[in-house]
């Protein structure tokens, strides 16, 4: 029972992790309709300038929350418009090829300026963990359970009671009448990716003290990360937030009682499962929204 | 006619002349491919390999290359499997080398290997460790280091060897838990130890596999704390070891021992990554590193001034020293051969005989009929303090071996 409960406990706390990564997916996914390769890219440019921020300057990595989440938005822009933005009328299958060929350009470029080396920061209370009632919980994962609530919440009203927010759900909704309403949805689409890579700024400044970078990090959240956007239903903040919790707690606990290698097996069960019978994902907005 | 002739006489007198340097050039240098992953994720230790070749090229040539021609390094960069066969081929019939070195990663090698020996061309690994490379009947493939299954073995036999006395117990009284990452490498490692476990009666409680990409080993560290797990022996990369010991400390889980092998356990990054106080007390079976006793290890002392003088750095791990050390020998056996013909040179390589103890890395050298070498055998070595000293054999022993993982 014991283990059941930490395993429990456990589970949550990686669901928000994957929370926090996913709903910047999530961002990008529903609103852009551009499947973004990159995300992990994204988060592994953020934990370099983590650890860039930590190595140079001696800053906490939560302290640097602010510079990356900039950094990241203005990256995510900037994609939008140089690279996204001109195939936009293009056929799907191009902006894939588009991110997917970021993606590859992103992890090189970080082979070629850090190697392959891993990169962590210097130790700090965060990596502790702390006995709650005979449980271990690390501190640093009680803080990204926080954060997730909090970014979930805050996003999503800023989506239901801001002009901008409901211009971004306009745009999602349809693009060509949003336009016709006088919504300049090449700036929203904009906008809404460097959102997007902001949450993922966040995210990497918040996973940096408990894991270490290397350029291939990205690859070790992102495919959780569409599973859980698809289960959340593509577009709903708290969809991707359960969807995470869910994928989370599968991770968990049948790493336990099924076995630590066939974890993926399960969820990605979960996630077949989840499309043939329910396509639109658990919190989708019904057929044809998507 | 005058130009026809003009053009003729041009070109005959071309051709003489390449016929004249083409010897004389050939007199100067001998070209020999170095096959190693320069880009890409392997890059970091397929670099740190290939210095341990350079180094060795270095120090020939300064003494005169091999019977006073220069050796000439061609570096090919295979990134994976498919790149390496392009650059082998690459090697072998527009660069024309008279022999490979390579390769670090086993994937490379066995992909590669394939292609030199349809060429004809002698290929020396100095540091996959895959058992097949040497299994597959190849005439011309030589192997100067140790196999994993000579580090599986190895790593099962420290448990009756020197954990069990120093816990002051009996072999079979400790609960083993296998635990390995489940590509290729870890289940073949893991395949080893099982089947060696099972000789030694030894008593495997837990084995588990996972995947190295995990980002979340809770599960694994609370199964074997359920099943109250003494002696840990992982297979694993880089990152699973950090995050493993890093959910070992948050889950109080403090195993009497915990032994690695290569990649994720001997890297300075590792440790560095998962605090020098969390890795005291683990067991490494590897390469020979650099804490090691210089009696055992001739050369190994010089080896290190070298790299020091040459990259302005400590080695990263111990893949520098292997690959200088396999150069060295293989120079030595080209060296003896008459000409550059793969089968003369076959027979040199048979002809080498080194006892254990009289090369830079510890290790003798002497060849199967099938091109491995038979004395190549891993010490035991441990984290101590920040650094990775060698516990077992005791002649090699720099420190004596502690029980338990972590300070606190």
């Amino acid at each position: 029972m014991d283990v059941f409960i930490q395993l429990l406990i456990n589970g949550i706390l990686l669901g928000s992790m994957y929370a926090i990564i996913s709903v910047g997916l999530t961002m990008i996914f529903g609103i852009v309709r551009v499947v973004n390769f990159a995300h992990g890219e994204f988060l592994m440019v953020g934990m370099y300038a983590a650890y860039l921020l930590a190595a140079k300057f001696g800053l906490h990595p939560y302290a640097s929350v602010v510079p990356i989440v900039l950094l990241l938005f203005a990256m995510g822009a900037l994609v939008q418009r140089f690279i996204i933005q001109p195939l936009l009328s293009a056929d799907e299958h191009i902006q894939i090829f588009a991110t997917v060929g970021l993606s590859t350009a992103l992890v090189n470029l970080a082979l070629l300026v850090f190697g392959a080396d891993l990169y962590s920061v210097p130790p700090s209370t965060v990596q502790r963990s702390v006995m709650v009632g005979g449980y271990s919980l690390v501190i640093g994962q009680i803080v990204m359970f926080v954060c997730a609530l909090a970014l979930v919440s805050g996003l999503h009203l800023f989506m239901q009671s801001t002009p901008l927010g409901r211009a971004i759900r306009a745009t999602a909704q349809n693009r060509t009448a949003a336009l016709l309403m006088g919504v300049r949805v090449d700036r929203i689409y904009v906008i809404s990716f460097g959102i997007g890579a902001a949450c993922v700024g966040l995210a990497s400044a918040l996973v940096m003290p408990l894991y270490p970078v290397s350029p291939t990090i990205g690859t070790y959240f992102v495919l959780t990360a569409f599973v859980v956007v698809v289960l959340g239903g593509m577009r709903s903040m708290y969809g991707a937030f359960f969807g995470a919790m869910i994928i989370g707690l599968v991770d968990s606990l049948s790493g336990y009682y099924i076995a630590p290698d066939l974890k993926e097996v399960v969820y990605f069960a979960i996630f077949i499962a989840i499309l043939i019978f329910k396509p639109t994902g658990l919190f989708g907005l019904g057929r044809g929204t998507e | 006619m005058r130009k026809v002739a003009q053009a003729a006489f041009a070109a005959a007198f071309m051709l003489g002349a390449a016929q004249m340097a083409g010897p004389a050039a050939a007199q100067q240098t001998l070209k020999f491919g170095a096959l190693y992953p320069f880009s890409g994720g392997l890059a970091l230790l397929g670099d740190e390999s290939f210095r341990g070749l350079e180094i060795a090229a270095e120090e020939r040539n300064a003494a005169g290359g091999i019977n006073g021609k220069q050796i000439t390094l061609v570096k090919g960069d295979a990134v994976d499997p498919n790149q390496a066969v392009g650059e082998a081929r690459r090697l072998t019939s527009v660069e024309n080398v008279s022999v490979i070195f390579g390769t670090y990663s086993s994937s490379l090698s066995l992909a590669a290997t394939q292609v030199a020996e349809l060429a004809g061309i002698p290929y020396f690994e100095l540091g996959a460790v895959s058992d097949p490379i040497t299994e597959r009947g190849f005439k011309y493939v030589f192997r100067s280091n140790a196999t994993a299954k000579d580090f599986s073995v190895q790593m099962v036999d420290a448990i009756p060897n020197a954990i069990a006395p120093a816990l002051g117990k009996k072999p079979e009284e400790l609960k083993v838990g296998i635990i390995y990452e489940d590509s290729l490498y870890g289940q073949t490692m893991a395949g080893y130890q099982k089947a060696r476990a099972a000789e030694k009666k030894l008593n495997v409680a837990e084995v588990l596999p996972y995947s190295a990409k995990s980002v979340d080993l809770t599960p694994v560290v609370l199964r074997l704390k359920s099943a109250g797990v003494d002696v840990i022996l992982q297979t694993s990369y880089q990152n699973d070891t950090v995050l493993f010991f890093r959910q070992m400390k948050d889950q109080g889980f403090k195993p009497k021992a915990i032994i690695g092998a290569g990649g994720g356990y001997s890297l300075r990054d590792t440790m560095l990554a998962v605090g020098p106080e969390n890795m005291e007390g683990a067991l490494d079976v590897d390469f020979t590193q650099y804490k090691t006793n210089p009696k055992v290890a001739p050369g190994m002392e010089d080896f290190l001034k070298k790299y020091k003088a040459k990259y302005n750095s400590e080695p990263r791990s111990g893949h520098s020293l292997a690959n200088y050390m396999g150069a060295r020998v293989f120079f030595d056996a080209i060296a003896a051969a008459k000409d550059l013909k793969a089968d003369t040179i076959r027979a040199e390589v048979m002809k080498v005989d080194i006892p254990v103890g009289a090369t830079p890395t510890g290790w003798g050298a002497k060849f199967s009929e099938q091109g491995q070498n038979t004395r190549a055998v891993p010490f035991l070595m441990q984290w101590q303090g920040g650094e990775l000293v060698t516990v077992f054999p005791p002649d090699a022993a720099v420190a004596k071996m502690k029980t338990g993982v972590g300070t606190n």
